[in-house]
């Protein structure tokens, strides 16, 4: 019997659909318009559209794996509920103080951060845990319920604790937890000591409230998708990716909603790590370029994952991908300022009314008109002509800059394909120099549904050694959500002069991290074909505040002491920052703990190629690129054979995007039907 | 390509360049300083001289109106490439260096054997030497006491480090192995910059790249002229104080009389106060656009032209007028490394004038201060002492024309970060914070409130903690309000807060505790901008829900009245709102609210009576200059307390007084 893997990706336009045969390794895509208002529709229907056009009974799909933004757009729309909060008595504004630092530099009307919780919904609780776990003030049940019962009275329907210190010592948390269970049944209530336990109260304290206020629409949501999945006939479970690239069950997802708010663009990288791995190319950098952004991120070998990540005006602290915003998207709107000069972008047309080409009202031009005008896309060619673009709209939207400048029609889309691309350029150069890599020699991973499109043409301002485009670009996402593991990110602060750390204690640390992570796993009741851990600590030099990330090397847990992990520190920060002080004391700030449960894949096989795919191109057009006017062959990317090679000016057409290869640029098509541009 | 795509495409591509160089100084830089303050930066220089593209995000943000040319000319044509050039001297480079802690690097960018441009970055290092730890002390009185001046010269010729130069500025630091560290941050800086900028020469060569560099330039100032050009013409004066009665100078003065006229401003900042024998010192070498006198306009025009070429383009249109031996522009070895707070005031004055021109496109006051609370406690383990930050302490931003004020921080200081308490506490257990929160009923009372300042409370159980606050401000005078609404609440600090052991200190400096002292700081709130009585009932009800107003507050100076549940008492509400109407006494809200102690001050000390007594100064020698205006201002003071009234036509006469009294004294 066949059996199927199903990933789901829900973004804001489309939900992307990959379904694979675990047999053959063969994959169906699709794409359906997303419904915001109930996004389980979408994916229900979907799932029945694939079953129609491939003849697949959603009963043998027997793993499904999704992506969705639910959580974050809940939280970017401020869409939640009504959040109450317990804080230590004197520190109820840690959520109005943030950490001060506003988002936006010379700008005096810098918009004023709202927090999530209004004022008067933080009561003070009056107790007081020590730096060091002493309790400073008992906390007492009397007072607990009181601000509980305020809090109620007063609207409140989800509850976040937070008290200093308590990632040291979590008992008050606990007891609170408990008189709040106890009294006030059914009040759902997240503790920040088991949410995510590290130092520094406004973002440990953030990570509970967001949890709180996203919860309630993620249960609902679930359960509308779970009860869906059961009408059509699916038995198997389903999973939620994570901000990590990892996934996990709906039911850890609806427990932890904070942990797939970035999920989103990683599971894009998790894409491309796939593909990479394919290709066997460890240093890759992604480009994932949609209708309002395009997203960096970089691999060398491993994934990165970042810790300082911002959801609206929120810090996020849990591990995500490391992925970065760089600026234009297909949306991206081109305008004259008063002196007369082109610029693209930072405003969007986004989704709707989109480019003008969408018709759906826009009228400014966008870099997708751009690309219709310049002839690298046609418009009966975007996905699969299902959505047919109006060229006339778009010509008149790009006229309306031609005549400003005194350019012609095709000279002003040209001039706003090279500024996008030099505004993406000046935007991922710094991103990578903050990595410390230098790109130079890397391959290029373009998805999303205008990455290929543009690739090529950033491509040629950087040093890169290759551009390689996925089979299905535009679904690169789903693919992610298909092929990802099960992972999950433990945390405990230290914050110990290295000497004052016995290697007994670090020891337990670990081990009691690695029991919560072995737990979180057994309760996923997946079947895996392995399991491993990974353990890294923060570290920095007493006295200074740049912390490093160090992974440990794989030692075996009772052999792990202090003097090693210090050693570790002190390489790993002369590697960083190009020297390393052995004598200066070193601090371990936090302990951390991932695990990832691999989950079979399907084996790799050469795919075949397409037997109805035409024999040559399809047709030739003028594009008018970089300068010039040139007659590019447009090719079905089916009818690309391994072992040719073509030379640009090239459009490729298929489903899901189109793929320009500028002149100067030629492509080939490897075993993994991914298609490889080089410098010709 | 025509000029315009191309202006564009490399104004993204140099932009590029210094966020480039600005990632990489800030990733491989080493003190707290770079991470927390963002003290650094890093940008490209015309061969003349001008900043042609500077980081807009990272970093120290005006660095678009420093002057390199003072640099370029110490140097002279000894130039190679290859060369690495070092300097940290406001004297020597004439007001590009602004304090010794900063410390420039910079490097010629040659293409085949010419120089395209320069490429630039400096950072601000731990310590340079001095007589105090760190380098900077409020009291410092000159410059050679506040670190090793470093001359322009080369630190590398030729791609060669000079060593020796490099050891003996070292040997005059506490710091060196940090300052070398950091110091190498901006080398990787200036590496990355050099082959990005050869990379773009090999791609558009050097013509290209040489027109549009003048080309950048031109394009931002014809932006900036643009915005500037929409103010109405006119002269605007604003005066404002630094209170240095910490540094025992009492209230200094910062007078500007703006002039703008067809797309450009003239800033004449005669009447400004001398000198003072303190670092408070600003050396600009009156330099147009200086970067520590344009912050307010530069951050104006972004605000109306957020896509502006950011260049020192962007500057052109601001002359500046300043006389010689003032706080502003002082002669050489005067001490300047607190000069943070001046620049601060400037900013303040410099917009304050500008509102009477563009009052709606302009916040009101913001804290006006930023001041960085440190705690020292003896470190009983290892001998010596241990030192912590416990808070920045800033206050609230000011109402503006779109929205209320940012609570607890300022929108100049966008980038300040505060510390966990978390943290904070596993630093130093010693130190306990009681309280960390909004200040209620800080913030200006206005149609659009402003921003809230903070409370901080902790108590100490070491002996001999040291607590040093420097640059305190605003304690006297509150932010002022605008457009009707009200001054912010000014700062205080009590000792012992709820105790029969209560003080209120006022601005502190250095402040000893004994174990169980406990202090409590509260800063400023942002001034309030436009009419309180317009504020809608319904958001007055909403703060006070919220506590950041009190119901007090609301009937006084909202005139909001509130029922039992909170909600707004819609009759009492109008009555209370006619009342306020008919007492204050004013149809056409006051451009500036001051507020009382500030109104109280000018009505003794009017600008005429400041100008003659500035003036009547202005030619002497600096050190006899201080004196006489020192001994001067106490004169009048004394007259003035008295109740006996000083005109303008007075203070000849009175000088000449004060100083028959110096040469007596000088005599004796």
């Amino acid at each position: 019997m066949t059996r199927y893997r199903l990933g789901v990706d829900i973004g804001g336009t489309f939900t992307d659909l990959h379904l694979m045969d675990e047999e053959t390794g063969a994959l169906f895509a699709l794409k359906t318009p997303s419904t915001p208002r109930d996004p389980s529709l979408a994916v229900a229907n979907g799932i029945e559209e694939l079953g129609k056009r491939h003849g697949i009974v959603p009963a043998d799909v027997r793993y499904f794996a999704h992506g969705t933004t639910l959580a974050v757009n809940t939280l970017l729309e401020r869409d939640g509920a009504k959040v109450g909060v317990l804080m230590t008595g004197g520190f109820t504004d840690t959520l109005e103080l943030r950490r001060l630092r506003l988002p936006k530099a010379n700008d005096f009307f810098v918009p004023k951060p709202v927090s999530l919780v209004p004022r008067r919904h933080v009561r003070p609780v009056g107790e007081r845990m020590l730096s060091d776990g002493r309790v400073g003030a008992p906390i007492r049940r009397e007072d607990v319920e009181t601000q509980v019962r305020r809090l109620l009275d007063d609207g409140v329907e989800t509850l976040a604790v937070c008290f200093l210190h308590a990632h040291r010592n979590p008992e008050h948390e606990r007891l609170a937890k408990s008189w709040i269970e106890e009294s006030f049944p059914g009040v759902f209530v997240c503790i920040s000591s088991e949410v995510w336990p590290q130092q520094r109260e406004y973002e440990r304290a953030l990570v509970s409230v967001v949890n709180a206020y996203v919860g309630g629409r993620m249960k609902a949501y679930f359960n509308t998708l779970h009860g869906r999945a059961r009408a059509l006939g699916m038995t198997c479970r389903v999973f939620s990716t994570k901000s990590n690239g990892g996934v996990m069950g709906i039911d850890s997802a609806a427990e932890r909603p904070v942990e797939t708010l970035l999920s989103g663009p990683a599971s894009g990288v998790i894409g491309a790590h796939h593909i990479a791995g394919r290709i066997g190319d460890p240093n890759i950098v992604t480009i994932d370029m949609g209708g309002t952004s395009a997203d960096i991120s970089i691999l060398e070998g491993e994934m990165r994952y970042a810790t300082e990540n911002t959801v609206g005006d929120f810090p996020v602290i849990m591990p995500a991908v490391d992925v970065s915003a760089v600026g234009a998207g297909g949306g991206s709107i081109a305008w004259t300022d008063a002196e007369g000069v082109l610029k693209v972008g930072p405003e969007s047309a986004g989704a709707a009314p989109g480019p003008a080409c969408y018709g759906r009202g826009g009228a400014r031009p966008a870099v997708t008109d751009a690309y219709l005008t310049a002839g690298i896309v046609a418009p009966d060619s975007f996905l699969g002509g299902e959505m047919r673009l109006d060229r006339g709209a778009a010509h008149g939207a790009i006229d309306s800059i031609a005549s400003v400048l005194g350019f012609s029609r095709a000279e002003a889309a040209d001039a706003i394909l090279q500024i996008a691309t030099a505004a993406i350029y000046a935007e991922l150069l710094p991103q990578t120099a903050r990595r410390g890599v230098d790109i130079a020699g890397f391959s290029m991973v373009a998805y999303g549904a205008a990455g290929p499109t543009q690739a090529f043409m950033l491509a040629r301002e950087l040093e890169v050694r290759r551009v390689v485009v996925p089979p299905s670009p535009g679904l690169l996402c789903a693919l992610g959500c298909l092929v990802a593991d099960f992972r999950a990110d433990f945390v405990q602060s230290v914050w110990r002069e290295a000497p004052e750390l016995p290697d007994a204690e670090l020891r337990a640390i670990y081990g009691r991290l690695e029991e919560q992570a072995r737990s979180w796993l057994a309760d996923q009741n997946i079947d895996l074909d392995r399991v491993y851990i990974l353990r890294s600590a923060d570290l920095c030099y007493v006295g200074q505040s740049y912390e490093v990330n160090v992974p440990f090397p794989d030692v075996v847990p009772a052999r792990l002491t202090t003097p090693r992990v210090v050693d570790w520190f002190h390489a790993r920060y002369g590697r960083v920052y190009g020297y390393a002080d052995a004598e200066a004391p070193a601090r371990m700030l936090e302990a951390r703990l991932q695990i990832v449960g691999v989950t079979p894949k399907p084996p790799v096989r050469p795919v075949a190629d397409s037997g109805d795919a035409p024999d040559g191109p399809t047709g030739a057009r003028p594009v008018h690129e970089h300068g010039e006017e040139r007659e590019a062959a447009v090719w079905r990317r089916d009818a690309l054979r391994r072992g040719e090679v073509y030379e640009g000016p090239l459009v490729v057409e298929q489903y899901d995007t189109t793929v320009y290869v500028p002149a100067g640029f030629r492509v080939t098509v490897d075993d993994h039907a991914n298609l490889i541009g080089e410098r010709a | 390509m025509d000029d315009g795509t191309r202006l564009e495409i490399l104004l993204n591509r140099f932009q590029a360049i210094v966020d480039e160089m600005a990632q990489t100084v800030s990733r491989t830089a080493h003190t707290v300083f770079v991470k927390e303050t963002q003290d650094y930066g890093s940008v490209l220089v015309s061969r003349e001289g001008e900043v042609f593209a500077a980081p807009r995000r990272y970093g120290v943000l005006m660095m678009i109106g420093m002057p390199m040319e003072g640099a370029l000319a110490a140097i002279g044509e000894d130039v190679a490439e290859g060369d690495i050039f070092i300097s940290n001297d406001p004297d020597a480079t004439k007001g590009m260096a602004t304090h010794l802690s900063d410390v420039y690097l910079w490097t010629p960018v040659h293409v085949d054997g010419r120089i395209l441009c320069w490429a630039w970055t400096f950072i601000h290092v731990s310590d340079i030497g001095g007589r105090v730890p760190g380098s900077i002390a409020p009291s410092s009185h000159e410059i050679y006491q506040e670190g090793i001046r470093i001359t322009p010269q080369k630190l590398y010729r030729a791609g060669e480090l000079n060593r020796p130069l490099l050891d003996m500025i070292l040997a005059n630091c506490r710091t060196p192995d940090q300052n070398w560290g950091d110091m190498k941050a901006c080398l990787a800086g200036l590496a990355t910059a050099r082959r990005r900028v050869l990379d773009l020469a090999g791609q558009y060569g050097f013509d290209t790249i040489d027109r549009t560099v003048d080309a950048a330039l031109d394009y931002a100032e014809t932006q900036a002229r643009r915005v500037i050009g929409r103010a109405p013409d006119g002269v605007y004066r604003y005066t404002d104080y630094i209170e240095a009665d910490m540094a025992g100078l009492g209230l200094v003065r910062i007078h500007v009389s703006m002039t703008v006229e067809g797309g450009g401003m003239l800033l004449d900042f005669t009447g400004t106060a001398p000198q003072v024998r303190a670092a408070l010192n600003i050396p600009t070498y009156g330099h147009d656009g200086h970067w520590m006198l344009i912050t307010g306009l530069v951050n104006w025009i972004c605000t109306q032209e957020p896509n502006i070429a950011y260049n020192a383009g962007l500057v052109r249109p601001m002359k500046v007028r300043i006389p010689k031996g003032t706080i502003l522009n002082p002669e050489p070895g005067a001490a300047c490394g607190a000069r943070y707070s001046t620049s601060h005031k400037v900013c303040d004055v410099t917009v304050g004038a500008l509102a009477q021109a563009v009052p709606m496109e302009l916040p009101a006051t913001d804290s006006g201060q930023g001041s960085i609370l440190l705690v020292s406690v003896p470190d009983f383990e290892n001998g010596g002492h241990k030192v912590s930050v416990i808070q920045p302490i800033v206050g609230g931003a000011g109402g503006r024309p779109v929205d209320d004020g940012v609570d607890g921080t300022m929108v100049i200081l966008n980038f300040l970060r505060n510390i966990p308490t978390e943290i904070f506490e596993n630093e130093m257990p010693e130190v306990l914070i009681r309280h960390y929160g909004l200040r209620n009923d800080s913030g200006g009372p206005g149609r659009y409130r402003g921003g809230a300042g903070i409370e901080i409370e902790f108590e100490t159980s070491s002996p001999y903690t040291s607590i040093t606050s420097r640059c305190m401000e605003r304690y006297i005078f509150g932010p002022p309000g605008r457009l009707g609404g009200h001054m912010g609440a000014p700062g205080y600090t009590i000792l012992n807060p709820g105790t029969d052991r209560e003080r209120d200190l006022g601005k502190i400096d250095v402040l000893e505790l004994a174990p169980g002292d406990a202090l409590r700081i509260g800063t400023q709130g942002g001034g309030g901008f436009g009419d309180p009585l317009e504020r809608p009932a319904g958001k007055v009800a909403d703060d006070v829900a919220n506590g950041i107003v009190s119901p007090r507050g609301a009937r006084e100076h909202y005139g909001v009245a509130l029922n039992a549940d909170g909600s707004v008492d819609d009759r009492a509400t109008g009555a209370l709102r006619a009342g306020i109407r008919v007492a204050r006494g004013w149809s056409e809200p006051p451009l500036h609210g001051l507020g009382p102690a500030r109104e109280a001050h000018d009505a003794l000390w009017t600008d005429r009576l400041e100008d003659a007594i500035v003036a009547a100064t202005a030619d002497l020698p600096v050190p006899l200059r201080q004196f006489l205006h020192e001994r001067l201002m106490t004169e009048v003071g004394i007259r003035l307390d008295a109740g006996r009234p000083v005109e303008p036509g007075d203070i000849p006469t009175l000088l000449d007084r004060v100083r028959a009294v110096g040469a007596a004294q000088a005599a004796e």
